[in-house]
């Protein structure tokens, strides 16, 4: 597994609507998921207004001293964010790969309903072949 | 509906030559298509038996057309009379058609003498879909089965034509196979014919 | 351990099916309804393009996952990604964005070309012809699509060579940018 600690994907209303962790480091519970997804989504909301210039889509990386959190949001409001360690590489590429298999696997499946949870068995099956190491070193180059 | 009737002062759509089938189109624009005749049909139905035969019914529709169209273009107006000849005509002429591949294969059933089966690993509209726990064995594959259908009953081989998922050992996901089961009389023409 | 070396140009590629595919399925689909609405041509079209809307703000993700566009300036660049880009990515044709209205908020997009309606027949009951707007989906799919990013649009079909008309056009008309704090100008 790279170097990555969990997954988030926040609806455009702030829902969290997928969670994954990685690992035993960071791992929270249910309730605690759904906060961070929802204190995330209002702080992002917030940096765009606290910018001194206009057009500013948000916080796209946060800095921490033991872990690095990496947010991507489509031009939708949907919101895919991951805590990884700290000067992980790749991460942007990475989750520009999840987007397109969201695009794919969840919103192509007749069976999921738009802003629901998420639970597509082939969208697990390719996220984790996504995650995998020496996948993601490979959208370095 | 498409495709047939007469030529009316609306339309020219006979004048026009037959289009090469060369055209492609993306498969995302497919697949949110599909995806949304799944979702339809879900809101008509009660239960997962009559989904699967309203897929089917939808997908009968244009195995008819398919069969019309390729008969004429492939064929020059010519189809198969013989078993192994349509079943053949479906595994490759219109599964390269419709899903830009030959299906990767074509077994007669070990056990009834009337069935074969058409299996592929990754069916083209399953790709993107997974179906949820509390369904069951429910394939969308049935539109498929249904295609199929629609080909052998045009070509007067009445058939019950069923969507599958077989585990297959070393996979993580099942193949489907088509369950193809001739009515008996196609079964004793063929025999008549030696 | 990881055996397909290309993985993150494949996913970048844009697989293709063969369009008479889509066209018979999307015969079908318009069948069906005629069938379950027992040929109330005005439901049909509400149906289709109600089906439109659903794939619409699904597809908006993998159009922008596939272009990676930044947000239109205004709304002639987005008539613009919508024939050039949505059009073209989507269905492998492109209409043409044209006849705009004075102050710049509605246009028609006239398709030379249509995938959905290839060898296709409208009924012949004599009333198909004049009821019937058999590509509808595709006025929802531009509802629900725009929506997504924040546009509230109005979008119909004004004619269409099924009909026998010399063209098939849409008229798609902006309404108003949905969240006021996003709109850029538009002159």
């Amino acid at each position: 597994m790279a170097a990555i600690c969990s997954l988030f994907i926040i609806n455009k209303s702030g829902g969290l609507i997928f969670y994954k962790d990685y690992g035993s480091a960071g791992r929270m519970d249910t309730n605690d998921s759904l906060r961070v997804a929802s204190l995330w989504h209002s702080m992002h909301a917030i940096s765009q207004q606290l910018s001194p210039t206009v057009g500013c889509s948000g916080i796209e990386l946060l800095e921490a001293d033991t872990f690095d959190l990496h947010c991507f949001q489509s031009l939708t409001g949907t919101k895919f964010f991951v805590v990884c360690e700290p000067g992980a590489l790749h991460m942007e590429a990475l989750l520009k790969v999840i987007y397109e298999l969201y695009t794919d696997y969840v919103l192509k499946n007749p069976f999921y309903e738009m802003e629901m949870p998420i639970r597509c068995e082939l969208f697990d099956l390719n996220l984790s072949q996504a995650v995998q190491k020496d996948r993601v070193a490979l959208l370095g180059r | 509906m498409i495709g047939v009737g007469k030529i009316k002062q609306y339309s020219n759509v006979l004048d026009k030559p037959l289009s090469k089938g060369k055209q492609e189109v993306s498969l995302s624009a497919f697949s949110f298509l599909f995806s949304e005749l799944v979702q339809y049909n879900q809101t008509q139905v009660d239960n997962i038996a009559e989904l699967e035969r309203r897929l089917e019914d939808a997908g009968y529709s244009v195995g008819a057309r398919v069969l019309e169209l390729l008969c004429h273009r492939e064929k020059g107006n010519r189809r198969e009379t013989r078993l192994l000849g349509i079943l053949s005509f479906v595994h490759s002429t219109v599964w390269k058609v419709l899903f830009g591949k030959v299906a990767d294969s074509l077994e007669k059933g070990t056990e009834h003498e009337d069935e074969y089966m058409i299996s592929e690993k990754e069916l083209l509209v399953n790709r993107f879909i997974s179906i949820p726990k509390d369904m069951g064995t429910f394939n969308c594959g049935a539109f498929v089965a249904g295609i199929v259908r629609g080909v052998l009953d045009g070509a007067g081989f009445p058939a019950v034509v069923t969507a599958h998922f077989v585990p297959v050992e070393g996979q993580q996901r099942p193949r489907t196979t088509i369950l193809i089961k001739f009515a008996e009389e196609v079964l004793r023409r063929e025999a008549r014919l030696g | 351990m990881v055996k397909s070396e290309t993985f993150p140009a494949s996913r970048n590629r844009v697989e293709k099916v063969n369009a008479e595919l889509v066209t018979l399925t999307y015969g079908t689909i318009v069948a069906q309804l005629c069938q379950d609405y027992e040929n109330n041509y005005a439901q049909v079209n509400q149906q289709l393009d109600k089906m439109g809307y659903n794939i619409g703000v699904r597809l908006i993700e993998d159009y922008l996952a596939k272009t990676a566009t930044a947000r239109c300036n205004n709304f002639r660049e987005t008539a613009d990604m919508i024939s050039k880009i949505g059009f073209k990515i989507f269905l492998n044709t492109t209409p043409t964005a044209t006849n705009w209205s004075a102050d710049g908020k509605s246009f028609s997009l006239i398709l030379d070309e249509n995938p959905l309606a290839d060898f296709v027949e409208l009924p012949d009951d004599g009333r198909a012809q004049d009821e019937l707007w058999f590509s509808n989906i595709l006025c929802g799919v531009l509802r629900g699509a725009l929506e997504m990013v924040q546009m509230s649009i109005e979008a119909h079909f004004v004619s269409d060579t099924l009909r026998g008309n010399d063209s098939t056009e849409m008229r798609v008309t902006l309404l108003k940018y949905i969240d006021d704090e996003l709109p850029p100008d538009d002159d």
